[in-house]
């Protein structure tokens, strides 16, 4: 939601205070009819903040269109959201060679995408072909996240698939669980860029088909009756418990969480920290889930003024109170971050002491790095230039702007000054081109941590630190991790990223990212992604 | 109107069709950011520069401006309004969705805000006790002074969340126009019921009502046929900008309602400058606005034959309005 409307939601939360918490009582509890404890059947419907927008698998990159995305179809390796650990899925065994060049793939029979094509070696292949290479005459750029594929070939006797690389790439088995590789069938493929912008365009394989979409208005998704290659970690087999979910984008906060409490909706997306008591008090399960990824962290751009300096970055790192943010402003829902990854991605440190906060150091730091004088307001100052920052309220985030807020009152008290400017969501990526801009929030959950980090600041991508000169021992652990043939030998590398980083004071860790759903009480069974998204498969409701 | 009178008074309405199309498009082309370049920097995917090429050649993003806006251009006159950059939907099937929605909306608000109008007013200036017309002129600037998100949040809070009478989210059909065209109702009968209180006021006291009451007609008859006909002519003139009024109150309307009309598709399109659907949309609102203004040009002389021309429709409407 971009942050005029949220402003409009602030004044309408504040209007309608008085009158939402006499809803809280004057509601009824939505009746569970019959309390049926029979799992099979209901509907479900799902509230989101945001509108499905674009589907497209290599280039899109919204949070929600992965989330139905990852319900419509299946891929190849299955991912365990609590361990991380990789598991069979339409692929029930995989070889990978000792050099890390040939991995080779069995694809179980019998699976078939909703369009009764079958989803068999010579499908995978061109899967993998098409997520490799793109459609450039369609405008569809390669999946980034791909390494250089020497050759992909298949065997339809075996029923197998080989992946020969030019080079090692670690990440790979990661990189397939991932809902951006997710398998489509070849009728999608061979769309175009627009019919597979849309969610009715994706045809996959999933536990769940796209009945109906009426744009901006609702998706309904059905069960398919002959689903039966679910991951062996789902909690049971066959077709999905429920008959349909109905996912409805709304936008408005306000009508969202009030639809909720009235019992219309039976899961929402997306609740401001300071509504999650509320919501908890009228009996509503309120579920924060951080799925495993880089943390919602601000990246420091060197381009801009003061930032090259080491030690300025450091007093910044050393001068953010995560506690007190957390305290102040989140809930128990929310976790603040240790390092530059959340616990559960693959190699993290805990390194939260190597950015504690301590106001002395900070004021040491900057000492040392020459900002000793203060002009009137406060602020320190350094051949008569006031050390100021400056940077944008994420629009990704809903919980940005206080949050900003608060980091600019903490920086004041070590005498930085954060100039907080805003834009709407149409100009944000535009404006984040600006080299004066000091911090950019960014992280989200994602498949392989170290994948997003390279392609995002290896200065060779997309240098997302604007380092003036390539930082090449940086670049060499990058490209080492995806060297890397062992979990071991990876597992020391991204150790030695995350140490970097935060020696460097590259980055600045806040949180980890944390998505917050609203359910009600007869709906059980709610599960999501390694990534944070949400699965309706295993879903059941008592509410018929 | 002469022939040549309503031909020019077309063509005048077709130039500023043509200028807002030009006007809209530079602003578009001017403004940073576009759901393209937002999609290649998006930070949580962001495209190498050799992959993002593709993209942007496929949307021909890479050419001249002159060439873009040309090809723009002679598309649009083809009837062809092209895809969304953001969901990859036609153009023409948003804007029909869009359209079917709205009209449907706007349609039954308008009834709403004549319904709305006509009572404050009647009530407000003819009522035999003063209290009640003086609390009932009070109302339109009440109705005027509450921002329409408050008065959709209400009737949200009171008939869909307390009372359960509507779904604040699902589509019912016929029921589920009613609160949003309540909601825009209110709002756009706040004005009418102004200009026909103070224009009825004025009417009642003018020497036919004198020599109508005179020859024995009755009240009721007064009002009905004569003082409210003679009343209403600043309103009809009102009402043309009211249906304006109606699209633009929508944005809202329908955000909160969450309805998908053109009020929903302009906040989208122009949230993410999705040009093709944000000109589509300009399009039609400065299509309708200058059909309205045509019409209720050409309307005046059917109502009062004394202003059949032009000169003498002007002063009155200058002097109905200054009132």
């Amino acid at each position: 939601m971009n942050v005029a409307s949220r402003r409009i939601s602030f004044v309408i939360a504040a209007t309608l205070a008085a009158g939402m918490s006499m809803t809280a009582c004057a509601a009824s509890a939505p009746a569970a009819s019959g309390g049926s404890s029979e799992k099979a059947g209901g509907t479900l419907v799902y509230l989101d903040a945001e509108l499905s927008s674009n589907t497209q698998l290599q280039s899109s990159g919204t949070w929600q269109d992965s989330a139905y995305v990852t319900n419509i179809t299946d891929r190849l390796l299955d991912r365990d959201p609590e361990t991380g650990e990789l598991g069979p899925y339409i692929a029930d065994t995989w070889t990978v060679s000792d050099d890390g060049l040939v991995y080779e793939f069995h694809i179980i029979d019998g699976v078939t995408y909703s369009d009764g094509t079958p989803l068999d070696a010579a499908n995978v292949a061109r899967n993998l072909e098409w997520q490799a290479h793109g459609d450039a005459d369609g405008g569809i750029p390669a999946n980034n996240w791909f390494p250089a594929v020497a050759d992909i070939t298949h065997d339809d006797d075996a029923q197998t698939v080989t992946v020969t690389l030019d080079e090692p790439y670690a990440p790979f088995l990661n990189v397939l669980s991932f809902w951006r590789t997710s398998l489509v069938a070849d009728a999608t493929i061979e769309s175009s860029l627009e019919a597979q912008s849309q969610l009715t365009g994706i045809i996959g394989s999933g536990p769940f088909v796209v009945e109906s979409e009426k744009y901006g208005e609702e998706i309904v998704l059905a069960a398919r009756d002959d689903y039966d290659w679910a991951p062996e970690r789902a909690a049971h087999d066959g077709r999905a418990y429920l008959d349909e979910v109905v996912i409805i984008p709304v936008t408005e906060d306000s009508v969202r969480l009030g639809s909720l409490r009235s019992g219309e909706a039976d899961l929402i997306r997306y609740i401001q920290p300071s509504e999650e008591a509320g919501l908890e008090a009228a009996g509503i399960t309120v579920v924060g889930v951080q799925g495993a990824g880089n943390v919602n962290a601000w990246e420091l751009h060197q381009s801009a003024p003061f930032l090259d300096d080491a030690r300025v970055r450091q007093a910044l790192q050393h001068g953010i109170d995560r506690q007190q943010i957390i305290d102040d402003l989140y809930t128990d829902n929310w976790q603040l971050a240790t390092s530059i990854v959340t616990p559960t991605t693959f190699g993290y440190v805990d390194l939260s002491d190597e950015f504690a906060f301590d106001p002395d150091e900070s004021a040491a730091l900057l000492d040392e790095a020459g900002w000793t004088e203060r002009d009137a307001d406060g602020y320190r100052t350094k051949d008569g230039e006031r050390l100021s920052i400056l940077t944008y309220v994420d629009v990704f985030d809903s919980t940005a702007k206080p949050l900003f807020q608060l980091i600019q009152w903490q920086l004041e008290q070590i005498g930085v000054e954060l100039v907080i400017k805003e834009t709407d969501y149409a100009n944000y990526s535009a404006t984040l081109e600006d080299p004066a801009i000091g911090a950019r929030r960014n992280g989200w959950p994602e498949a392989d941590a170290w994948v997003r980090q390279t392609v995002n600041y290896h200065s060779q991508n997309t240098n997302g630190f604007r380092l003036q000169e390539p930082d090449e021992e940086l670049d060499a652990l990058y490209e080492a991790q995806g060297a890397a043939t062992n979990d071991e030998e990876r597992a020391k590398v991204v150790g030695d990223i995350q140490r970097h980083v935060i020696e460097n004071a590259y980055t600045l860790p806040i949180l980890d990212d944390t998505q917050v759903f609203g359910l009600q009480p007869y709906v059980h069974d709610f599960t999501t992604t390694y990534e944070a998204r949400p699965t309706f498969y295993d879903v059941w409701t008592e509410n018929k | 109107m002469t022939p040549l009178a309503f031909i020019k008074r077309i063509g005048q309405s077709l130039l500023v069709v043509a200028l807002t199309y030009v006007f809209v498009y530079a602003v578009l082309f001017l403004l940073p950011g576009d759901p393209i370049e937002s999609r290649i920097n998006n930070p949580q995917n962001p495209i190498p520069e050799d992959q993002a090429e593709a993209i942007l050649n496929y949307y021909r993003l890479d050419r001249p401006p002159l060439e873009q806006f040309w090809t723009s251009v002679t598309r649009i006159l083809q009837g062809d309004l092209g895809y969304s950059l953001t969901n990859g939907r036609r153009v023409s099937d948003l804007m029909a969705q869009g359209i079917g929605e709205t009209v449907t909306l706007a349609a039954l608000a308008l009834v709403f805000a004549i319904v709305f109008a006509l009572l404050v007013a009647l009530v407000g200036v003819f009522a035999p006790w003063t209290p009640v017309r003086n609390v009932v002129s009070t109302l339109p600037t009440l109705a005027h002074a509450t921002p329409g998100f408050l008065i959709a949040l209400i009737l949200l809070q009171v008939f869909a969340y307390q009372l359960g009478w509507f779904s604040s989210i699902r589509d019912e059909g016929f029921k589920s126009l009613l609160l949003p065209a309540i909601t825009l109702g209110i709002g756009g009968s706040a004005a009418i019921a102004q200009v026909l209180i103070q224009s009825l006021t004025r009417a009642a006291n003018e020497p036919f009502v004198t020599v109508l009451r005179a020859s024995g007609t009755t009240p009721s008859a007064i009002v009905g046929r004569h003082v409210l006909l003679n009343g209403s002519i600043p309103a009809v003139t009102l009402l043309g900008l009211t249906i304006g009024e109606l699209l633009a109150g929508s944005v809202i309307a329908e955000t909160i309602f969450s309805r998908t009309g053109l009020g929903f598709l302009t906040e989208q399109s122009v949230r993410s400058q999705d040009g093709p659907v944000v000109l589509a949309v300009v399009m039609f609102v400065s299509i309708v606005f200058t059909s309205v203004n045509l019409i209720t040009d050409l309307i005046y002389p059917l109502i009062d034959p004394r202003l059949g021309s032009g000169r003498r429709r002007r002063s009155l409407v200058t002097a109905g309005a200054s009132s």
